[in-house]
């Protein structure tokens, strides 16, 4: 689904922000991506979203080389990623429908598509009774649902959600992350980029470890916690990564004999696809 | 495409919601076309006041003495077919000799009476089109078969046609500077406005909305200020012009007839030209601030 090949990225000013870096992601994987801040966090997700251009090597997306991507092309195939950022980006004078609406209007959707469809992920998030309600008469981890249920207003396929904890407290932090879980399992590619080892570690997906434009590790649970040591050791020396205070967020873990599964998110695709589609 | 009214809506949202920036640009507009609006109509006096000069700068073809009646007649067939001659007038020399004797003394009317002779020759009083044209119409009069003499002030018709040209000329030259300015300053005002809806903007190209979709509600946006701007003007130049006239016209007539040029004449034609230049400097402004704006900046990044 996706493929960094050798991918170098320098900037005009001379910054090195990724080297050779080797990437794939399959489709319907979770990844977490972690790096302190200068690890080059946000230059893979720049490139990843062709908001940049590798200096060298080749990424794929979804099929799509984007090094040969050309501009006209590019609107279209952003509508493939759903995007939450930190800040959540969302629009002051315009209510939670039409903030997730908005995203539908600016791609041409039309408006008998959106009355359903807009409701529809509002549920997703639990969001149902906030629809008429302005962002900032809502709680961060709310206002980041929002940002959330947009990404998804466009049924991307892949989440790509930029430190979407950064500013919400761990409780709801940890709703946000379960609720990413639970639309990969609906079958959505997600990569979640963070420096919140702790949350990292409630969950058993893979890690992707950035540390100075390099990829110093890459897998499951036991790299992970080796990755997590390099990168606390490496910011003491630095003294440029300070690790946020250890949450314990097991407190919040779901039972898992007890969690329903969630039959919302399995339709989740086919209600989009069966108003008949994109364009 | 079905969108054209979101997108339109679009527009006259960000003007409510720029509510402050929106009555920038328009008051900027309005002051540039306005000031265009006076250049004009002082050109368009200017050019009435030479025009009215010019009207009084005619030609005077005296018929030589021994023609008879039909070759008088054929001089005026000859001048009428010359090039740029507007209208030929015969003054035939009794009138003339009557017009000339009713400003004397009752006495020198008596004694001129009594000699009972006409002095004066049959003359045609001729009217030129194009005043630029003036010494050539001279000179082919002076060529018709039959003429005796040719009264006319080419000179004073030079130094018409000249002021004409550099008015029109200087006027242009304002006008066109005005234009300018005033497409400059909207481009500016429609960054700055970009600039507050950088958050809009981040979201719109983060989720894949093309860029002419973007750029729509801007031009909406700069078109509908164009428009605006434009009417405000018209009425302004007219409010401005009808001052003026009441109030300099009584000073002005002291140095000569005052061309009557209504406004009224040319209201539609600035009000036309108005909204049209402003629905251009608008989109224009708009177009390349955006397109400027779409290239260069990111949407990952705000700016604070």
């Amino acid at each position: 689904m996706i493929e960094f090949n050798n991918v170098s990225k320098r900037y005009d000013n001379g910054t090195e922000a990724l080297s050779d870096i080797n990437i794939k992601i399959e489709k319907g994987e979770f990844v977490f991506v972690v790096g302190s801040s200068g690890a080059g966090k946000s230059t893979f997700l720049k490139l990843m979203m062709r908001e940049e251009v590798p200096s060298s090597g080749t990424i794929v997306v979804d099929g799509a080389v984007l090094n040969k991507m050309k501009k006209r092309e590019i609107p279209k195939f952003r509508r493939k990623l759903g995007i939450v950022f930190q800040d959540f980006r969302l629009i002051p004078n315009m209510t939670v429908f039409d903030n997730v609406a908005f995203a539908m209007r600016v791609i041409g959707t039309k408006e008998k598509k959106i009355r359903r469809r807009v409701p529809f992920v509002l549920s997703l998030m639990g969001l149902n009774d906030k629809a008429r309600n302005f962002p900032q008469e809502l709680s961060g981890g709310e206002q980041q649902r929002v940002a959330l249920a947009r990404a998804l207003a466009n049924n991307a396929e892949i989440i790509i959600a930029d430190e979407p904890t950064g500013n919400v407290d761990p409780q709801m932090s940890y709703e946000i992350v379960d609720l990413l879980m639970r639309l990969n399992e609906a079958g959505t590619t997600v990569i979640m980029v963070t420096h919140e080892h702790s949350l990292v570690r409630c969950f058993d997906k893979r890690v992707i470890i950035l540390d100075k434009g390099s990829v110093v590790a890459d897998g499951g649970t036991l790299i992970r916690e080796a990755a997590t040591s390099h990168i606390n050791a490496a910011s003491e020396i630095t003294n440029e990564y300070v690790v946020p205070p250890e949450e314990d967020y097991s407190a919040y873990v779901e039972d898992p004999a007890t969690a329903q599964p969630d039959s919302d998110f399995i339709m989740m695709g086919e209600e989009f696809n069966a108003d008949g589609g994109e364009e | 495409m079905g969108n054209i009214g979101y997108l339109t809506k679009e527009g006259f949202r960000n003007l409510k919601v720029n509510k402050l920036m929106s009555i920038a640009s328009i008051t900027v507009l309005f002051s540039c076309l306005m000031l265009v609006g006076i250049a004009f109509m002082l050109l368009v006096n200017i050019q009435a006041f030479i025009s009215g000069i010019e009207s009084e700068n005619v030609i005077m073809a005296y018929v030589k003495l021994e023609a008879n009646e039909i070759e008088t007649a054929l001089v005026g067939d000859e001048l009428k077919a010359i090039n740029y001659v507007e209208s030929v007038e015969f003054v035939d020399k009794e009138t003339a000799y009557a017009e000339i004797k009713e400003d004397f003394d009752e006495n020198l009317q008596a004694y001129l009476n009594g000699i009972g002779e006409n002095p004066l020759p049959d003359a045609y009083k001729i009217t030129v089109s194009d005043m630029s044209q003036f010494e050539s119409v001279v000179n082919s009069v002076k060529t018709v078969h039959n003429v005796l003499r040719v009264r006319e002030n080419s000179a004073l018709a030079r130094q018409l046609s000249g002021m004409r040209d550099s008015v029109t000329y200087i006027s242009a030259g304002v006008i066109l500077l005005l234009l300018i300015v005033s497409m400059f300053i909207i481009s500016n005002t429609i960054k700055v406005t970009m600039f507050s809806r950088r958050l809009e903007i981040s979201i719109m190209k983060s989720v894949g909305a093309t860029n002419s979709f973007i750029r729509w509600p801007f031009m909406v946006e700069g078109i509908i200020i164009g428009i605006i701007a434009g009417l405000l003007a018209t009425g302004a130049v007219w409010a401005i012009y009808e001052f003026a006239l009441s109030s300099f016209t009584s000073v002005l007539s002291t140095f000569g007839t005052i061309p009557d040029v209504q406004f009224i004449k040319y209201a539609p034609y600035i009000a036309g030209a108005f909204v049209i230049i402003g629905i251009f400097t608008g989109m224009f402004g708009s177009s390349s601030s955006i397109r400027k704006y779409l290239k260069e900046r990111k949407f990952v990044e705000l700016e604070k």
